[in-house]
Parts: C-alpha cells; sequence; structure tokens
C-alpha cells in the first residue's frame, strides 16, 4: 500500500515574522527536501486546508507567509513559537534554480506573489557569482503592503532592485506605478538569452509577460507561477486543473511557452 | 467459463458472497424520485438478484462504491491524527460496458496522476467487477461512438435468459463458487451492443481555441449550474475536502472529502475571493473539453465513456452529446476568425 | 310557464335572466376527465342548448340555453357524463341529485406537475364518493403544493399537499442548492451547518424545494403523504377573507372525516332560515365559536404523530365599506 497523502504532519512554529498587520511569515520546521514556489497544504482550524507557497528555506525550517484573508487563516495568527501546525507537503514542481544560473536574470513579482519567489531572489543574492546581471522588480499596494521589507535592504546589495508601489510619494526605497511601468526600463545585456520569472495577480502576470516579450525576451526563456485552488495537492481533486495541466503537479511553476495555452 | 443458473441458484450464490462482500446494483428505490409517486434507479446493496434493474439505466452510476459521495479521511484533535478505518467487507459491483470502461478512468487519476490515492487504492483492491450486458442500447446512449460498447476487463458476466442467468467467469474465486451450482458448460459472450440511436462526433481538429466560440454562450443562460451532470457522471472525479468539528468538543473534528463539481459555485473560489469562470458557459466548456479533449491529451484516450447519464438528468434539457456534435461547427467558427 | 325553481336548482341546472331558458351545470369533480365527454357535452349544446359552454370557475362546463322542457333529455344525455366521472346519485338518467355542496376541485397535480405532493385528482374523487351527493353549502378544494394554484385558500377546505423531506447526510455534497431554494423560494427552513443542511422542523411547510433542488438525492421526498389542511377561507358580500391552518400535516383519512364531520356540524347549527338553506360554514363557526366547530370536526379522528393542530384560529378578511 503507498503512502496515505492525506494524513498531515505537525510542525512547531519556530518564529513569526510580521510583515503587516495582515501578512505574517511562519517559520515553521521542517528537514526535507524543498524547494522554493513549492507549496505545502497547511490545516488551519476551523477552516481546513490552504495552500501556501514556500517563501524561504533555511537550515531545517520552511517560511510561509501567510495573507489573513477572511476567516481562512484567522485562526493561525493566533498561534505563536512553540505551537504547532499540521502540515502536507511540499507539493508541485518549484523553481529549479539550475534553469536560471549562469544567466542574465529578471524578476518581477506583484503582492503575495513574491513570496515563492523570494527564495530563488535570495538564493540569487547569496550565490551572485552563480548568475549574471539580476533585475527584481516587485509591486505592492500601498507602503503598508510591503512584504520581507529587511530582505530588500539585502537583495539591494546584489541586484538591481525595483520595489514599487500602486500609488503614493517616490522616496528613496520606493517607486511608484504597476510593474509593467519599470519591465521597459530594463537595460539587459543579451536578451534572447536573458531568463525572467514572473509571479502575481493574473492580470499583472498577463500584461508583465507581454512587457517582456516587448523588451525581446524569448518565450521559452519566462516562467510563470500559478495561482490556483490547490485542494488536494496531488492531482485527485481536481480544482485546479487549467487545460490538460495540474497546477499542483505540473506547477504552479510553468514555462510560458506551456502555460501560455492554458485556458481556465 | 460459461454458466446458466436458475434464479433461485443465484440468489444462493449471493447469499454465500454476501458473507465476504457487499453486493451493489442498480436497484429501484421506490418512491425514491425527485418527484413525488416517482421511482429513483440508483446503485443500492441487494440481497437478491431479481432487485438488478436490467431494463432501465441507473440515474446516478456506479461510481460512489469506489469514491464515495462523502468519505472520512481521519480525525483529528489540537495535536493528533487517526486515520479513518476501511471497509472491513469488500464490494461486488455490478454494472454495465459503459461503467466498466469508467473504471479505467477513475483508476488513471486515482491510482496514478502524480500519486496513488490510498482511500481509492484500498476500496479498489477489493472490488469485483460484474459486468451486464446491454441487450440494447437506451436512447441517450452513446457508447459505440465512444468505443465502451464492449468490455473484457470483466471478473464476471450476467445476461438475462430464458431459464434465468447466463454468466461468464474469469475469476478463480467466483468460478470455485459457480461451479457448485453449474448446470451447464456453455459458450458465454455478454451481450454488447454495436448501433446507438445518439451519435457523436468529436472534430479532429478540437483544440483549446474552441473557448473563443459562441457556441458556450447559449448555456450561459440555459445551465442553472447544478451540477447534476457531473454528479451522475461515471468519470467525474472531483472532489472537496472538509473540516467538520465537533458540536460538543470544538478542538476535535474529522476531515472529509466529498464530491464535487466543476458546475457548481465555489469551485475555482481562491483564498481572498478571487474566481475563475463565472459564466455557466465557460464552465460547461471546461467540462465538455475535459471530457473529449484535454483527458486524451493527457492519457491517451477520451475521458467520456457515452453513458449518456448527463442527457438524461438535465433539469435544463442541455444534451451534452448535442454539444458535442456542436463542437465542428465551434471549430470552423474560430478557424474562420482566425 | 309552471317551474320549481328548488328542484331544478337542486338537479344542477340554473334560473337564467331569460324566461324558460336554463343552462346545464356539469361537474368535473378533480379537473380531469377523459377528453371523449368532450364531444358528449358538445352534442348537448348543439342539440338542446344554443352551442355555446361556459368553462366554469369550479372546474366545470355550463351547457347554455337550454329550453325548460328539454332538461328531461339533457339529463338522460348527461348520465354516460354523471357515470364517467364517478358521481354519486339517486336515480339513473335524471341528472345530478345535488348541488350545494359545489364541485371538488384540483390543480393539475403530482401526474403532471413536479411540485405536486400528491395525485390531487385522485384525491378529490374519494373525498367526492365520500361527501356527494350533498345539499349543504360546502366548497372544498385540493392543491398539489404550497404554491397553492388551486386556490384552495379560498374554500371551506383546502388541502394543500406537503412530504417530510428526508435527508441522507452521506448523499450531501454542501453545494447548497437546497438552502439556497429554500430561501429564495420557501420559508427559509433551512441553515448551512457544518457543511450541511440543517432543517428547522417548525419552519418547514413541506414544499419539497429541497428534494427538487438537491443534484445528488441527498433530500428525498417521504413514503408517507401528507397535508396542510386550511380552513373557512370565502369569498362573498359580507366578509371574504383567507382560510387559516387548521391542521399541518394531515394524512388523507382524517381530513375526509373531518370534513364529513363537519356536515354534521352544520346539519346541527345552521341558520334554519338561511336564505335556501345555505349558509358560508364561516358564519356558523363565528356564531358557536372555534371550540365548538373543533369539538365536531375532530370528533374519532386519528391525526398522524408528526401533525401539528391550531388550536385557536383567528381569521382576518376584509369588511367591504
Amino acid at each position: 500500500m503507498n503512502k496515505n497523502e492525506y494524513i498531515p504532519f505537525l510542525s512547531e512554529i519556530v518564529e513569526v515574522i510580521k510583515h503587516t498587520e495582515i501578512e505574517y511569515t511562519f517559520r515553521m520546521a521542517y528537514d526535507g527536501e524543498v524547494k522554493p514556489g513549492q507549496f505545502f497544504e497547511v490545516s488551519f482550524p476551523k477552516y481546513g486546508e490552504a495552500p501556501i507557497s514556500v517563501s524561504g528555506i533555511e537550515n531545517g525550517c520552511v517560511d510561509l507567509t501567510i495573507r489573513r484573508v477572511g476567516k481562512v487563516t484567522n485562526e493561525v495568527f493566533e498561534k505563536y513559537v512553540g505551537d504547532k501546525l499540521f502540515l502536507r507537503g511540499p507539493y508541485g514542481n518549484g523553481f529549479d534554480v539550475d534553469d536560471y544560473k549562469g544567466k542574465e536574470i529578471v524578476v518581477v513579482a506583484g503582492g503575495t506573489g513574491v513570496s515563492p519567489v523570494r527564495g530563488v531572489v535570495d538564493y540569487f543574492a547569496k550565490n551572485a557569482s552563480s548568475r549574471k546581471d539580476m533585475s527584481f522588480i516587485a509591486g505592492f499596494k500601498s507602503k503598508e503592503d510591503i512584504l520581507f521589507e529587511k530582505d530588500f535592504e539585502f537583495w539591494r546589495e546584489s541586484m538591481n532592485v525595483v520595489l514599487t508601489l500602486d500609488a503614493g510619494e517616490e522616496t528613496k526605497e520606493h517607486k511608484i506605478g504597476l510593474v509593467t511601468k519599470y519591465i521597459p526600463q530594463l537595460k539587459l545585456k543579451e536578451v534572447k538569452e536573458a531568463v525572467a520569472i514572473v509571479v502575481g495577480p493574473p492580470a499583472m502576470m498577463h500584461f508583465s509577460v507581454l512587457a517582456l516579450l516587448e523588451l525581446g525576451l524569448q518565450e521559452d526563456n519566462i516562467w510563470i507561477s500559478q495561482e490556483r485552488k490547490m485542494c488536494c495537492g496531488i492531482g485527485k481533486c481536481g480544482h485546479c486543473k487549467i487545460g490538460n495541466q495540474y497546477v499542483c503537479l505540473d506547477g504552479p511553476v510553468f514555462r510560458y511557452t506551456q502555460g501560455k495555452h492554458l485556458v481556465d | 467459463m460459461g454458466y446458466e443458473l436458475s434464479k433461485e441458484q443465484m440468489n444462493e450464490i449471493l447469499s454465500q458472497l454476501k458473507e465476504d462482500y457487499l453486493i451493489y446494483a442498480p436497484k429501484c428505490f421506490q418512491d425514491g424520485g425527485r418527484f413525488s409517486d416517482t421511482d429513483c434507479i440508483r446503485y443500492g446493496e441487494i440481497n437478491k438478484i431479481e432487485e438488478i434493474v436490467f431494463d432501465k439505466k441507473a440515474e446516478y452510476s456506479f461510481k460512489e462504491v469506489l469514491l464515495p459521495i462523502s468519505q472520512t479521511l481521519f480525525y483529528f484533535t489540537e495535536d493528533s491524527v487517526k486515520e479513518a478505518d476501511a471497509p472491513k467487507q469488500g464490494a461486488i459491483v455490478f454494472l454495465r460496458s459503459c461503467d466498466l470502461h469508467s473504471v479505467k478512468r477513475l483508476d488513471e487519476i486515482y491510482l496514478r496522476n502524480g500519486f496513488s490515492d490510498y482511500y481509492y487504492q484500498r476500496l479498489r483492491e477489493r472490488v469485483v467487477f460484474v459486468l451486464m450486458g446491454c441487450q440494447t442500447a437506451f436512447d441517450s446512449c452513446f457508447c459505440v461512438d465512444m468505443g465502451t460498447n464492449q468490455s473484457n476487463e470483466y471478473d464476471m458476466s450476467i445476461d438475462r435468459s430464458e431459464n434465468g442467468y447466463q454468466l461468464d467467469c474469469k475469476s478463480n474465486q467466483l468460478e470455485k463458487l459457480l461451479s457448485q451450482y453449474a448446470t451447464n458448460n456453455l459458450s458465454v459472450t455478454p451481450a454488447y451492443v454495436t448501433e446507438t440511436k445518439t451519435r457523436v462526433n468529436i472534430p479532429s481538429n478540437l483544440s483549446y481555441q474552441i473557448g473563443n466560440s459562441n457556441m458556450w454562450r447559449e448555456y450561459d443562460t440555459r445551465c442553472i449550474n447544478c451540477g447534476r451532470c457531473n454528479f451522475v457522471c461515471p468519470t467525474c472525479t472531483c472532489f472537496t475536502m472538509q473540516d467538520i468539528f465537533y458540536t460538543d468538543n470544538e478542538k476535535a473534528g474529522e476531515r472529509r472529502r466529498v464530491w464535487a463539481s466543476c458546475m457548481v459555485d465555489g469551485y475555482t473560489d481562491v483564498a481572498g475571493g478571487a474566481s475563475y469562470r463565472q459564466k455557466n458557459g465557460d464552465r460547461m466548456r471546461f467540462k465538455v473539453l475535459h471530457k473529449v479533449l484535454d483527458y486524451k491529451e493527457r492519457n491517451g484516450y477520451h475521458m467520456c465513456v457515452g453513458c449518456g447519464r448527463c442527457d438524461d438528468i438535465c433539469p435544463e434539457y442541455i444534451s451534452f452529446s448535442h454539444c458535442i456534435n456542436k463542437l465542428e461547427n465551434g471549430m470552423k467558427e474560430v478557424m474562420e476568425h482566425e | 310557464m309552471d317551474m320549481n325553481t328548488k328542484s331544478l336548482k337542486k338537479n344542477a341546472f340554473r334560473v337564467t335572466k331569460e324566461r324558460g331558458i336554463t343552462a346545464s351545470r356539469v361537474r368535473i369533480p378533480g379537473g380531469r376527465m377523459e377528453a371523449k365527454y368532450l364531444s358528449l357535452i358538445q352534442e348537448i349544446a348543439d342539440t338542446y342548448g344554443n352551442g355555446t359552454v361556459h368553462i366554469t370557475v369550479r372546474q366545470g362546463f355550463e351547457i347554455l340555453g337550454i329550453p325548460f322542457d328539454k332538461i328531461d333529455e339533457v339529463n338522460k344525455l348527461l348520465q354516460p357524463i354523471i357515470e364517467g366521472m364517478g358521481i354519486n346519485q339517486q336515480n339513473g338518467g335524471s341528472g345530478y341529485s345535488a348541488a350545494g355542496t359545489r364541485n371538488i376541485t384540483a390543480c393539475v397535480g403530482n401526474t403532471v406537475c413536479p411540485y405536486a405532493c400528491y395525485d390531487t385528482t385522485a384525491f378529490a374523487k374519494k373525498m367526492e364518493v365520500a361527501i356527494f351527493p350533498n345539499d349543504l353549502h360546502f366548497k372544498v378544494a385540493f392543491t398539489g403544493c404550497s404554491n397553492d394554484c388551486g386556490k384552495v385558500r379560498m374554500h371551506d377546505f383546502g388541502i394543500l399537499g406537503m412530504t417530510v423531506p428526508q435527508f441522507e447526510a452521506d448523499r450531501c455534497i454542501s453545494c447548497q442548492a437546497c438552502v439556497k431554494a429554500c430561501a429564495k423560494k420557501s420559508v427559509q427552513a433551512l441553515s448551512f451547518v457544518n457543511n450541511r443542511p440543517q432543517r428547522d422542523e417548525s419552519k418547514c411547510i413541506g414544499c419539497g424545494e429541497c428534494v427538487l433542488s438537491c443534484p445528488n438525492m441527498a433530500w428525498t421526498r417521504s413514503k408517507k403523504k401528507y397535508y396542510r389542511l386550511t380552513l373557512l377561507g370565502r369569498t362573498g358580500k359580507k366578509n371574504p377573507r383567507l382560510g387559516e391552518d387548521f391542521i399541518k400535516w394531515a394524512d388523507e383519512e382524517s381530513i375526509i372525516k373531518i370534513v364529513k364531520n363537519t356536515y354534521d356540524y352544520v346539519k346541527e347549527y345552521i341558520d334554519v332560515n338561511a336564505p335556501g338553506g345555505k349558509e358560508h360554514i364561516g358564519y356558523i363557526v363565528d356564531r358557536t365559536g372555534f371550540e365548538e366547530f373543533k369539538n365536531w370536526a375532530l370528533k374519532d379522528v386519528k391525526l398522524p404523530e408528526i401533525a401539528e393542530v391550531t388550536h385557536r384560529i383567528y381569521w382576518s378578511g376584509i369588511i367591504p365599506k
């Protein structure tokens, strides 16, 4: 008999990092193999499970950045260091950093879409020599919505970081406007070989990819991550299927050449 | 090996089998229909062979035996989890060729497609299939066009005959039992149909571009997104997870999975309130293409087995087979606009 | 010209504006008949009447323009219709034996309509046999469900079909179709608790919307059929009003018994000077008090366990000015 994938395991909350009033990162004990962009099914008391993407990988820990949306995740916000949560996973393919090594890299992310790419950005911040130039364009609604604010300081040291807000006043740290405004301004050396990752709300992804293609990037060099209702996480429940692809199995990370044909 | 058995002999065999198996077959739930003074033919446990309804199609398929409509996966407290027990008995399922073909589809999703499903597998391993021969097709059947009108993947087959029932047995275990009663050693081939009144044509150039056709807009208003078509379908496999908390102890509960439908509201809702495919026509397109396009791309054969139950059950008289037959014109329409 | 109008009316003929001309009132109990009787009605109208027929409010045909001297011949021709409708009769070939208790009407019922909870015509015919012929002014009507397409609340006795929805939790897929249907189309008796519908028995009116809306047969109908019995609705000059609920979840047998008991009650208490010997039951109840009526009506009635009887009824109604 195969393993019962539905039975969750208990994982201890090692640290809680508060980003905004409604967004926290829970650093959970986990020492198995895991890649950025993969996700865990997290059991939320009184609600059920929700897929949460891995926003960071440390020794013996994974970061799960959770946004308080309605009753879904409120209960978790009452949990603190030392408490435990039921998890299953990791599921999905995630980002494979080998795909980007030795290349010029562009990462475009919006809102909570920053979570799944954080691991990739962090890896290449720490291993700058394993890639060529790198740009990270991250967009949030407002100053209050910024995730991983401290990380941005660190990332700035090794790459071109554009942190932009939908509205407000421009400062040294933030620019104003949608991420798509800053894509055309990228100065890429070898645009045909450059690779890009785009994650965010559907409209943001759509227009960001168009802007990157306009810039001259190859479709095959663009990766996107799809957010869908991943319920079982293991290709059974059907909720996340788009076309002939199961986002939980075949994604959530897709090459654009593969993902662009997926019609909801 | 073929046998002919009387009704009495069949019932003796059934009563012996009942010691180890629950026996499921299409049967009549008297006054159990949706409307007053109507019956419902659907799957249920039977005790006697004459309870099996041969001359009508079950409104709902056998799939609830392998995929319980509501299935408890485990019980939990704040810090512990206890797996739900497997049923004590195996199951014998009487079903037609189209449904037997659908087992292959269920297996594809639940035994393969990434992971093997623990709960499905433990039921599946203990199921015996008895193929019910089809003398004639029902009006909405289109199994011949889907290539599911005949099946050899059975443990035993059953057809009604003048003197009782004719059986063809492929299972050694059942063979032992049958040989105690065997009156004849015959050559028995289960009946199957070779033509159906309803025909379907799946265009060879069908692609996702069909999504741009206007043909789906008709269903925006005609369809009421009730999901009946999914629930009766022997190949629909979707479910949703639910956590239930006991009212007398809010910290303990159970996680179960219940059937889900891609036609029903909420199917695509993601945290934060977004949802995809809000128009009923788009849901129809998603369902139809799963049955006759994308499943095949992934697995090499069509998902739909042509049982026609979705046609029979739709309260709005939306015919799935009729919709399939519109795909050819739909493709012409979108190719012209290329 | 000599004509006993009392006998004429009792025989289901009408006194019309035109002297010497009457109209024959053909009743169709439960509103359903074999189509072949239409040609008989046509034959009477063409041969003895003026070739026209009025379709009545109470599901009958009034054959118009019949001269008094053709009544006997018309009655003979009516015989197959009277027999075909299963109507109790004192002397064959003499037409209808009484016209006080009005035709029992019914909506189309469950042989046709998906909403109906029972065969309205069949029940109407049973009632017909139990109470006809009778001179007392009773109006009984049957409707299949709580929609009351039969307008039964405008009758002395209104019977509305009900079903006790049966819930099989293991077939529920939590789609909430029943909860939505009950809220939008009925009385909001269903709430959604722990992913399943919860039925408030005190609110439920047994309309069956949950059964109809359930895509997976988690809700089904009760094997037994139940009825709501409404009382003493009426039209008329003095105080028209809608019938009020008397018994919720009543059974067939009790309803027939209650109507029969009411005949005894009316015989006891009717105003002997009532014009034409007819008085709306409601006015009699106004006189005796509801309690007295109830004692008579429920005599020897054995209601099902779940039946709910309204012990005090207050009618409102309209006082025309």
